[in-house]
């Protein structure tokens, strides 16, 4: 059984600190809230996309890690696009489990805002398969644009449903003093009058890149928080491949397997913390998830279910909309905020009553998919 | 056109052609549709830096098979509505095929797409490709070995007997050498295909407009399909399928088509040639400094086909963003082709949809930074043997040297130009006519390490007002020194 002892996470903003500085004080959070030192780590595991146009030139970031801490034990790099931070953790867990490790580390970290939008938008073009995609003007937004639309099409949500999920999102974010959006107001009608970057996607169906680390230590000793599932799951490079396009199968996969590992179902689930990259991928994430029916997750959000006061409070962080898209990163994130959650440490976005909460984390549109969920130790 | 290789049982597609079903080991079926429905359409308004355009449309299509592919088009559809590439129906239309993984099935497809071109088994077929000098293949300097193996295969499988490949490097080259390093003599021996260098040919004269052009006797014999690489150039802006077309005559006549201005007798040589199909290799496709290995891989991915060369060079241009190049307009006035591309039929992607700023070759480049070129028109042997001599001296620091060559240097050109350094018979001549005077003249002939060696001693000091005696004795000791080392 693995446990977290600490989490720690930098603000995610705009700021041009040094990729190491974000690390070193995400660390330093993390070993001070879990009392550990960092002697009694035995193993790191980490991600970053390694832009190249950041200006940092830094590849490597394994041994960049090893310089860092001083440290000679295994450190490895797992990249994984956006699925960066929870592809880490899942490596983490299985390394710590299988060594039976005392404590693992595993760190998300990004400085993906540092060049002309141009340069940044062609980085995360980089994700997309080269030839279908990349050649054919596929950019993130333009692939989830389309999914969004069959979704639509298929299931009679509107651009007002997906303008909820924003809205939610930036609320959320609004009380998170580590969001990209922290004491930000947006309103229905920004969102709704906000230009088309990819049609049917606004700017606010959309995540806000920023950059940003986050640290989580992983286990054996009992803490007050198990990981009692943890899965990972792939599908096809590219979205239209799929068989279905308003579905998407890594997701479906990862959240069957962390369930059984668990021993829990979509229902004993009370705090989500789900990959929000464009609100459409929240929308269809309640369906893969067994939140809701398929094509119901619209539902969930018209009703208010999703809200911080509902039944299933999702993204209290502010999610990748509004708390930020630091990419590899952004997976830890989501661990973080669960943390805070069930420490009851999350101030004025603090949900009561939390014993199972569930971290969604994809890569790409759909390819690579992390599910964990967590549980309060008894 | 949607592809998807298939195992034999159906359950299993991939859109990458790979050979065997890695579960069954059993075969692998191409699934190959012409013919989509648009299933789904998204309004893109940012630019990246592959599409600066904006706004443009990504499709969504769907073929019988329910295979799907995104496609970039630049005009609006409706979801429900049919997406088919129709042929072309003028002849200078030009084909644009972006490649998706499987040269030979878009090289196809691209060939049935022209207007009444047709090959039969009794064609004598000459393929032209561009090896200008001994490069690797991923440099994008010389015809990419593999569209050359697609188009051998494409005329075997029409059951033409008779093929073959024929070029000669750029001046001051060895051909074979090239050809071998390129990777084409490779791709000739598998398909038992000679390999012809048009340098070692028996030349016509043909004249035009009286200028004379002695023009290899293969070239009008055969059925000529043109393979270029898609190019950026330092001296006529891009290299492509006019350009292309340059070394089919003797060395004597590409000097001489430079000395009278290589953008007005291009254009002649071009209108003198019997009609060839150009198959435009932007498989790779360079960028920047070129046409040679100064330049960079621009990773296009695309073919561009025209029996036009200069509608086919005009919209390549356009589609880099780039200046259309004074020979393709003057080919235009000669009615040697079309190069309004207003008026240019384009099949199959869209212009304005594959529009993408290419780094433009700068003028006056060399190898090393502190050393440029004025150049006047100077022939492909000067100006090759120009480039080389200042490669030699890369990672030398000193003060700016301007290398002038050509024949067509003007006052102009040499306005606020210090440190001239006159390269050739034609700079040599052209500065004296001018009443210019140089640091230093070196001819072409003179031996490779003496050039060099001269050139160094006055890249590094800034001071030099003129070659001295000592300077001449050092570099004859060196190219001596050379000499003997090489002997031992």
């Amino acid at each position: 059984m693995s446990y977290i002892k600490g989490v720690g996470m930098s603000k995610f903003d705009v700021s041009q600190k040094a990729s190491y500085e974000r690390v070193y004080e995400c660390v330093n959070e993390a070993l001070d809230s879990g009392n550990v030192s960092l002697d009694d780590i035995d193993a790191i595991f980490i991600s970053t996309s390694e832009a190249e146009s950041n200006g940092e030139r830094q590849k490597h970031a394994g041994p960049m890690v090893s310089s860092m801490f001083q440290k000679k034990i295994p450190i490895l790099s797992v990249p994984a696009g956006c699925c960066g931070g929870g592809a880490a953790l899942w490596d983490a867990i299985n390394f710590q489990k299988v060594n039976n490790a005392r404590n693992v580390l595993a760190i998300g970290f990004e400085k993906l805002v540092a060049n002309i939008s141009e340069k940044v938008t062609d980085e995360m073009l980089r994700g997309g398969e080269r030839i279908y995609e990349q050649a054919e003007g596929m950019i993130f937004p333009a692939q989830n644009a389309l999914v969004a639309q069959q979704y639509m099409m298929k299931y009679n949500v509107t651009s007002d449903d997906l303008a909820l999920v924003a809205l939610k999102n930036h609320e959320n974010a609004f009380d998170n003093p580590k969001a990209r959006f922290y004491k930000k107001k947006v309103t229905l009608d920004m969102i709704k009058k906000s230009p088309i970057v990819a049609s049917p996607l606004r700017l606010f169906d959309c995540s806000i890149p920023c950059n940003g680390a986050a640290a989580v230590i992983i286990s054996r000793d009992k803490t007050d928080i198990e990981i009692a599932g943890s899965s990972l799951s792939t599908s096809k490079l590219s979205s239209f491949e799929r068989e279905d396009l308003t579905s998407w199968s890594s997701t479906i996969h990862a959240a069957k397997n962390a369930y059984n590992q668990s021993g829990t179902t979509a229902k004993d689930i009370d705090i989500a913390e789900i990959h929000d990259a464009f609100t459409s991928v929240e929308l269809i994430s309640y369906d893969d998830l067994g939140f809701c029916s398929k094509g119901e997750g619209a539902k969930l959000i018209r009703e208010g279910k999703v809200n911080i006061n509902g039944y299933l409070p999702t993204n209290t962080s502010g999610g990748l909309k509004a708390k930020g898209h630091p990419i590899s990163a952004t997976g830890i994130s989501q661990i973080y905020e669960l943390v805070l959650q069930l420490r009851n440490q999350a101030g004025k976005r603090q949900v009561d009553n939390i014993k199972y909460a569930l971290a969604h984390n994809i890569g790409g549109a759909g390819c690579v998919t992390t599910v964990h969920i967590l549980r309060k130790a008894q | 056109m949607i592809i998807r290789w298939v195992s034999e049982d159906g359950k299993r597609k991939w859109i990458y052609p790979i050979k065997r079903d890695i579960y069954t080991k059993g075969k692998i079926v191409k699934q190959v549709s012409k013919k989509a429905n648009v299933i789904g359409i998204t309004k893109v308004n940012i630019p990246s830096p592959m599409h600066p355009i904006i706004p443009y449309y990504v499709l969504l299509l769907e073929d019988e098979h329910g295979n799907r592919i995104p496609k970039k088009v630049m005009r609006e559809y409706k979801i429900g509505g049919n997406y088919e590439i129709k042929p072309a129906t003028t002849d200078d239309a030009v084909i644009i095929t972006k490649i998706k993984y499987d040269v030979y099935e878009y090289l196809k497809e691209s060939m049935e797409l022209l207007h009444s071109y047709s090959i039969s088994p009794e064609d004598k077929i000459l393929i032209k490709p561009s090896i200008i000098e001994p490069t690797y293949p991923y440099r994008a300097v010389t015809t990419n070995p593999e569209l050359l193996n697609a188009l051998i295969t494409y005329l075997k499988e029409k059951e033409v007997k008779d093929i073959v490949v024929a070029e000669q490097a750029m001046l001051g080259n060895d051909t074979m050498a090239s050809a071998k390093k390129a990777g084409v003599l490779d791709v000739c021996k598998k398909h038992e295909i000679p390999f012809i260098d048009l340098a070692k040919s028996e030349y016509l004269e043909k004249t035009y407009d009286n200028f004379n052009f002695r023009i290899a006797r293969e070239i009008l014999e055969r059925k000529i399909i043109n393979m270029p690489v898609m190019k950026t150039n330092s001296q006529i802006i891009i290299s492509g399928a006019m350009e292309n077309m340059l070394r089919v005559v003797d060395e004597d006549t590409q000097k001489g088509m430079f000395e009278k201005d290589i953008n007005k007798t291009l254009p002649k040589l071009i209108k003198t040639l019997p009609e060839f199909l150009t198959i435009g290799d932007a498989t790779i496709g360079l960028q920047g400094n070129g046409p040679t290995l100064l330049g960079e891989p621009a990773f296009l991915n695309m073919l561009f086909l025209s029996k036009d060369p200069v509608a086919l060079d005009a919209v390549f241009a356009e589609s880099g963003i780039l200046t259309i190049p004074q020979y393709v307009k003057i080919a235009s006035l000669l009615d040697v082709g079309n190069c309004d591309t207003k008026k240019i039929e384009i099949v199959g992607d869209e212009l304005e949809a594959i529009k993408c700023s290419l780094k433009p070759a700068e003028k006056n480049a060399t190898a090393h930074t502190k050393i440029k070129l004025i150049d006047g028109n100077a022939n492909p042997y000067t100006y090759n043997t120009a480039l080389k001599m200042t490669a030699k001296l890369v990672g030398l620091l000193g003060d700016e040297v301007n290398l002038v060559i050509g024949s067509l240097i003007t006052k102009e050109m040499l306005q606020k130009k210090n440190r001239l350094v006159a390269y050739g018979k034609d700079a040599i001549e052209q500065l004296k006519k001018l009443r210019v005077k140089a640091i230093a003249e070196i001819p072409e002939n003179m031996d490779d390490t003496e050039k060099v060696m001269l050139l160094k001693s006055i890249l590094q000091s800034p001071n030099k007002k003129e070659i001295t005696v000592a300077d001449k004795l050092k570099s004859k000791v060196a190219s001596f020194g050379m000499k003997i080392k090489k002997k031992f």
